[in-house]
């Protein structure tokens, strides 16, 4: 070590008797060494000032006797003395050098391992909020801050049709041209249908895969380059004879085994032969999970009904352009169209962001989960500060020690902040690898639940960030106490040594640390415990079907070999016919739209009171199935009966009525006085379908258990002979047995009745059921485990600080024991200032919790956002918790015997 | 600590004038010709190396003379060994780097 402190150094040299020339250098050279000797470290100053004065006095007192002191030896000694300057510098860098950063290292690493339960818990503490919240940021960033991965994204906006029953519908096709011939705020609008599913047959296994129309302009509107070939031309939107595909990337992997000449070959789609033109990148896939894309056939007769809404619209917006002026250009055509066609007044477009239509309802999801993992780290870095407050009071007697044997303040700050950054960086690294684990298990377990999935990984500036805050914590609440006991008068620690430690301060901020973490956990746990019972009582919503053994699959035929409303049905009486067949099959029914899988919705009106005017038109879900349908699903008939064969083909002049069967909530509502049955409706059909209502199904939740049943209107297959072909269908089956050798069966049924045809989307309605409750189970399960964590995480800090407690008072507790206390007695004390803790935390947390609430209201299902009884609960899981962390402390309290609480002295 | 190759053309100065018993600071600067903001350095450098030792003059013999005591330099065994290598190195270096290791001509192999 440089600076020795010298105990015989010389006393800083009067004012000597020379002239007045070396008398003034004198004053100026001193001065500047005065300033220098400032930046020199402490411990060695004074000497460094004595070696500095005594040369300039020395080499100042020989020039002047030798009479040599003129003007040039002057400004040659106040060069040197600036010297001074520089060499200050040097004495306070060199003492960062590498070999003491080493020795620091060492030195840390022999106090961490020393205290193995210390450092681990510190470790495992910050390396779990680490974690946590590195996770979860990575996610949030790439859901929600990343830009979407297309050029100027931010110039993307998404087009709903909007009327006065709906903000989320489609645009009808002639509508969306004129928008798009008209506009002027987009460079460039786009069109796409939001479903469509095609079947692809290019080889053994037809598969049938995600296949929407899109206008020639999609692809760029977005700006994306197709990989090989092209995109679509303008006139491919004709429809008719240009029977062209662009495949995503993924499909051509898959199924094309990423051949580079693919482009040009002509391939069966939906048993029509189409001509490969180009091949997209793999970014169009994972955003929009699209498989093949073809052109919207524009003028094909189903695309020129202005009524049928069955397009979205993209849109680029002009550089510089904004939302609002973009909604306002597409309001004025609206008007303009209202005019023109009255027929089909009030639609408009609601034009929306398109980052904010790709990340939709999961924003306010993954804000509130990032709230609670940063809660989550707020807990644990207050336990770090407690536990480093608590080492470092005990760590004061070492601090004076080394201060008496002349380390200097800045000395011991370095060598506690290298161990801090040493606990953190092993906490980072722990965080690191946790992180990755806990992003790799969102991949895995919430695969469908975000959008963007794809683009989720670990991200490095998160990482970075939370092991940044961790370390900080660690370092201003170990260094705070260290520095205090530095700056202390040392022998006044030392006397304390081996005695009660502890300034007042370090135990009151102790005690601060433990009520903020009981708050904060207050405020998790009753998150949890809201959204836990939200989850339960969704659980328990009776769908109105009845899931158990009913498996689903998907059935989609060609065109070209079932153009007859006769074939379709001739089909599915074969299919169905030979399905029920299968042993322990018990029923078995097609219907254009399942439970949980709901296709679309049409106006209707009791007959002879027609809307009088276009807000007053009604819609309903439409489901159009064989008999036999609501006994496979065992949906109670309310009223009147189910549909059967007595529901006959209507003759060609659709003059005569058919036959219906309405949901509860609408036939309660239409009909108050329960006469739904007999009554009649008009349902638009494409043209005006007259039905008597013949029976009352129970509400079915059709679009989950979260969503209120919708008004379903249910048709006979034999009587929709236009409005959907049939050609799509899903069917039901209801049996005992092996669902996965079921599955195995029907398909074998189907291909012996038409080769070629994939039985899709094979699912058990049970899964359905439970997958459509998947994100709330998601959401409720990560805030379910925050909140176990910083429980957890508060317990153990209360603990910690009672033990210490119970630790510094050794003393006090045996003299209290040796005078009688009972061991209650001992037990209440240290209990009942552990509980005042604990009930100050729930106090506050009560506080916070009523405030954080409103966050979660949203995405609670039949639970107040204020419910008592989980209030009371999670209150009570608290303080019973707090408890425990009392009692262990307390029992050791009582062990402590008098006598050896005296010979610890 | 510092191998003797790593001493700097100016500390092996400063060396090689303590060596030859220039004591003081300033008288260092002197006979070496470098600065005090890099002569000082250096003494630190040094004496934590412990190729040098310092220590204060008597304080009977300064307050004859009526001045402060001085530091006085002086070379180590370790200062003086280092010293020579560090010599023998930079004049190796001189003569055009033979016995450096990577410098010399590979041997041909035949």
């Amino acid at each position: 070590m440089t600076p020795r402190r010298m105990n015989g150094y010389p006393a800083e040299p009067s004012e000597p008797p020379w002239s007045r020339d070396a008398r003034a250098t004198w004053r100026l050279c001193r001065s500047v060494v005065a300033i220098a000797s400032r930046i020199v470290p402490r411990g060695g100053r004074a000497e460094w000032r004595a070696e500095w004065l005594a040369e300039l006095y020395y080499r100042l007192l020989a020039l002047d006797h030798a009479a040599l002191l003129d003007g040039a030896a002057r400004r040659d000694l106040v060069v040197r003395t600036l010297g001074a300057l520089p060499h200050a510098v040097w004495t306070r860098q060199s003492e960062w050098r590498f070999d003491m950063l080493m020795q620091d290292l060492a030195y840390a690493l022999r106090v961490n391992w020393k205290r193995p339960a210390f450092s681990l818990l510190v470790i495992a503490t910050l390396g779990l909020g680490v974690g946590a919240n590195s996770a979860m940021f990575s996610v949030v960033n790439a859901v929600l801050i990343r830009p979407l991965p297309f050029p100027q994204s931010e110039q993307l906006v998404y087009a709903f049709g909007a009327f006065k029953g709906g903000d989320q519908a489609s645009i009808s096709p002639p509508d969306f041209l004129d928008y798009r011939a008209q506009t002027r705020a987009f460079s460039s609008f786009a069109g796409r249908t939001p479903f469509g599913t095609a079947v692809l047959s290019n080889a053994d296994d037809p598969e049938r895969v995600v296949a929407p129309r899109v206008t020639s302009n999609f692809f760029s509107t977005l700006g994306v380059q197709p990989m090989l070939g092209r995109g679509f031309l303008p006139e491919e939107e004709e429809g008719g004879s240009h029977k062209v595909v662009v495949l995503s990337h993924g499909l051509w992997q898959r199924r094309f085994a990423a051949d580079p000449r693919v482009v040009g070959r002509t391939i069966p789609i939906d048993g029509e032969p189409h001509t490969i033109v180009g091949v997209m990148p793999p970014v169009m896939e994972r955003i929009f999970g699209d498989q093949i894309w073809l052109p919207v056939p524009f003028h094909t007769e189903e695309m020129s009904v202005r009524r049928y809404h069955m397009l979205r619209g993209i849109g680029r917006l002009r550089p510089n352009g904004s939302l609002a002026q973009a909604q306002a250009d597409m309001d004025a055509i609206a008007r303009r169209l209202e005019a023109t066609y009255p027929a089909d007044a009030s639609w408009r477009l609601r034009l929306v962001s398109y980052r904010d239509v790709v990340v939709g309802r999961s924003e306010t999801v993954l804000l509130m989960l990032l709230g609670a993992v940063g809660l989550v780290l707020l807990v644990a870095c207050a336990n770090v500060a407690s536990l480093m407050l608590a080492r470092a009071t005990s760590r004061e007697s070492e601090i004076a020690v080394r201060t008496a044997l002349g380390a200097s303040r800045g000395r011991i700050v370095r060598q506690l902040l290298t161990e801090s950054v040493l606990l953190g960086g092993a906490a980072g690294t722990i965080g690191l690898v946790l992180s990755v684990a806990l992003v790799r298990g969102v991949h895995v377990f919430a695969a469908d639940l975000l959008p963007r999935m794809s683009e989720i990984r670990v991200d490095g500036a998160a990482v970075a960030f939370t092991i940044g805050v961790a370390m900080l914590t660690g370092i201003l609440f170990g260094l705070a106490p260290a520095l205090q006991a530095a700056r202390q008068d040392v022998a006044a620690i030392m006397r304390r040594v081996g005695r009660s430690t502890g300034s007042r301060n370090a135990i009151r901020v102790r005690d601060a640390l433990v009520v903020g973490q009981v708050a904060l956990s207050l405020v998790l746990l009753v998150g949890a415990g809201l959204l836990i019972r939200s989850l339960w009582v969704v659980q328990r919503v009776e769908p109105g079907f009845d899931p158990r053994g009913v498996l689903s699959a998907q059935v989609t035929l060609p065109v070209d070999r079932y153009q007859t409303h006769d074939a379709v049905e001739r089909f599915w009486t074969q299919f169905l016919g030979k399905v029920r067949a299968i042993p322990g099959v018990e029923r078995a029914a097609a219907a254009t739209m399942l439970p949980l899988a709901p296709t679309g919705d049409t106006y209707y009106f009791v007959d002879g009171h027609p809307p009088a005017s276009d807000a007053d038109k009604r819609t309903a879900q439409v489901s159009v199935s064989t008999d036999d349908y609501f006994a496979t699903l065992r949906i109670p008939i309310v009223q009147g009966r189910a549909l059967g064969p007595e529901d006959r083909a209507l003759g060609s002049d659709s003059l005569g009525y058919g036959t219906i069967v309405i949901s509860d909530g609408m036939a309660r509502r239409l009909f108050p006085n329960g006469n739904a049955v007999g009554s009649r409706l008009v349902v638009d059909v494409g043209r005006p379908f007259r039905a008597e209502v013949v029976g009352v199904a129970a509400d079915v939740r059709a679009f989950g258990q979260e969503v209120e049943a919708p008004d379903i209107l249910y048709f006979s297959f034999r009587q929709m002979t236009a409005f959907r072909s049939g050609r799509n269908m899903s069917v039901a089956v209801r049996a005992g047995g092996e669902r996965l050798q079921l599955a195995g069966a029907i398909r074998a049924a189907l291909h012996t009745l038409q080769n070629g045809v994939p039985l899709a989307n094979v699912a058990s309605m049970d899964q359905l059921l439970h997958d459509s409750l998947a994100t709330s189970a998601f959401r409720t399960r990560l805030l379910t485990a925050f909140a176990a964590v910083a429980l957890l995480l508060a317990v153990v800090g209360l603990y910690g600080v009672l033990a210490f407690t119970v630790a510094e008072r050794t003393r006090e507790i045996g003299v209290r024991v040796a005078l009688g206390a009972r061991a209650p007695r001992v037990v209440a004390m240290i209990v009942g200032r552990g509980m005042r803790l604990v009930t100050l935390g729930i106090g506050m947390g009560l506080v916070g919790s009523v405030a954080a609430v409103r966050l979660i209201r949203g995405m609670l299902f039949g639970v107040d956002a204020l419910d008592p009884m989980v209030f009371a609960l999670m209150v009570t899981l608290l303080a019973l918790g707090g408890l425990a962390a009392c009692l262990i402390p307390a029992r050791r309290a009582t062990r402590i015997s008098p006598m050896a609480a005296l010979r610890a002295e | 600590m510092p191998s003797p190759r790593r001493l700097s053309p100016a500390a092996v100065a400063v060396l090689q004038v303590i060596a030859r018993g220039v004591r003081h600071g300033f008288d260092i600067m002197d006979a070496t010709g470098l600065p005090s903001g890099t002569v000082y350095p250096i003494l630190g450098r040094l004496e934590r190396a412990a190729f040098v030792r310092s220590r204060w003059e008597s304080p009977t013999v300064a307050q004859r003379e009526k001045r402060p005591p001085r530091r006085n330099y002086e070379i180590s065994g370790a200062g003086s060994r280092a010293l020579a290598e560090a010599v023998e190195h930079y004049r190796t270096l001189s003569r055009g780097g033979r016995g450096t290791p990577g410098l010399a001509p590979k041997p041909q192999r035949t």
